[in-house]
């Protein structure tokens, strides 16, 4: 799959920093599992820590380090390369849903469209969750309160930006406004990391949002 | 805190002293042979810089050694991944000790970067043929982050090194969210050139 829509610099430097939240780390890992060119950026973006690193001072190690870890290596072989099924949900995302996007639960939230949670960690500020638009269907017009990261699994949708299709990512700041309409066709389902409720801009699906858990 | 983080700006000893002890051969003796004192020497070179790192996170002292200690083991155990994957083995060690300090001091609960390190493990490329030039390609990244402004070395390394999220450096650092990532972008298209030389 070839693809188009990529997730901002600054994002993919926060990930190999490794200081995304759960939710954030979750799509771009499977977004990095979708897409070999987002890998490529991650292996050079590796490269920034593995340079500072090297210009790190070196602190004091406690007399006996090195021989308590070769002590340690005891019984304890190089591990052989493990090998992996292909699955049809990206591995990053399989411990979400061991049932696959099949079994997932959804929640109807709109004509036409449905959520579901992800269980993460509770620590986190940030949720995880799966959309699913039927085709040619609209999501209401909305802005964030922050960063909304979204991953198109299934299907493909259209807004102001551009098509996303299978692989694509949209990552919006606050004070971004689109509304996404499905492609007509299949359903399309997305995986969404978002860190404050979305904010709609009709005054009705505002009032309605408690009740639909958006 | 921006002299903290101005402060440790100044480096370490140089990391190949006189003869080059090239680490990425290092890993592949282990990953080959399952070479012990290859192991004690990678520990003697980033082991201290490993456990500087951990420190600046605010661990205890006692907690950076062990932090240490599991880097090395990880080392150890999954050095055939790194002998079929690319780059220079500090990246991958910075990799490594990244992934131990979430799991062990934010306990997430998935692994998504292993899976992602497993991922690229297709290749019938045979050990040993990327090595020497990656170190060096590694030495031009380190150079030129030296050589950003001020303000870019400061996220770049409040964000690599002290593992605060964008949205904190941004308070510490008292400017806007939007400011610590257009300074991000722009340390990233300074370094650039030299890290699209990495395999």
């Amino acid at each position: 799959m070839t693809v188009k829509h990529h997730p901002d610099i600054s994002t993919l430097m926060a990930f190999s920093a490794g200081t995304l939240d759960e939710p954030y780390t979750t799509v771009i890992a499977t977004h990095l599992a979708m897409s070999e060119q987002g890998r490529e950026i991650m292996h050079r973006l590796n490269a920034i820590g593995g340079a500072l690193l090297e210009s790190e001072p070196e602190a004091e190690i406690k007399e006996g380090a090195v021989d308590r870890l070769l002590g340690s290596l005891t019984g304890e072989g190089v591990q052989p390369l493990p090998h992996r099924e292909p699955a049809s949900v990206p591995a990053p995302l399989r411990p979400y849903l061991p049932l696959g996007l099949e079994g997932v639960r959804w929640k109807w939230t709109g004509p036409g469209v449905a959520a579901a949670d992800l269980a993460v960690g509770k620590d986190g500020k940030s949720r995880l969750m799966l959309m699913r638009v039927a085709g040619g269907r609209s999501v209401p017009e909305h802005s964030h309160g922050g960063q909304e990261l979204t991953l198109i699994l299934r299907g493909a949708y259209r807004d102001r930006f551009g098509v996303f299709e299978v692989g694509d990512i949209s990552d919006h700041d606050e004070d971004v406004e689109h509304q996404p309409i499905a492609e007509p066709g299949e359903d399309c389902i997305c995986l969404v990391a978002v860190n404050a409720p979305l904010s709609f801009r009709s005054r009705l699906v505002r009032a309605l949002q408690p009740l639909f858990g958006l | 805190m921006y002299a903290v983080a101005m402060s440790d700006q100044q480096s370490g000893q140089p990391l190949y002293p006189s003869e080059a002890i090239n680490p990425n051969e290092l890993l592949v003796r282990i990953a080959e042979n399952q070479d012990r004192m290859a192991l004690a020497e990678l520990f003697n070179l980033f082991g201290p810089r490993v456990k500087s790192m951990m420190l600046k996170l605010g661990t205890s002292d006692a907690l950076a050694e062990d932090l240490v200690q599991e880097t090395f083991l990880s080392v150890w155990r999954k050095a055939a991944l790194f002998s079929s994957q690319r780059g220079a083995a500090s990246t991958w060690i910075f990799t490594i000790a990244r992934n131990l300090r979430i799991d062990q001091l934010r306990r997430q609960s998935n692994k998504p970067y292993d899976d992602l390190a497993e991922m690229d493990l297709a290749s019938d490329m045979p050990i040993g043929s990327f090595l020497v030039e990656q170190s060096q390609v590694i030495d031009r990244v380190a150079a030129a982050l030296k050589n950003l402004s001020p303000e870019q070395q400061e996220v770049v390394r409040l964000s690599f090194i002290h593992d605060l999220p964008h949205a904190e450096i941004a308070v510490r650092v008292g400017i806007p969210l939007g400011t610590v990532k257009s300074r991000l972008r722009l340390a990233y298209e300074r370094l650039r050139p030299m890290l699209e030389d990495l395999q």
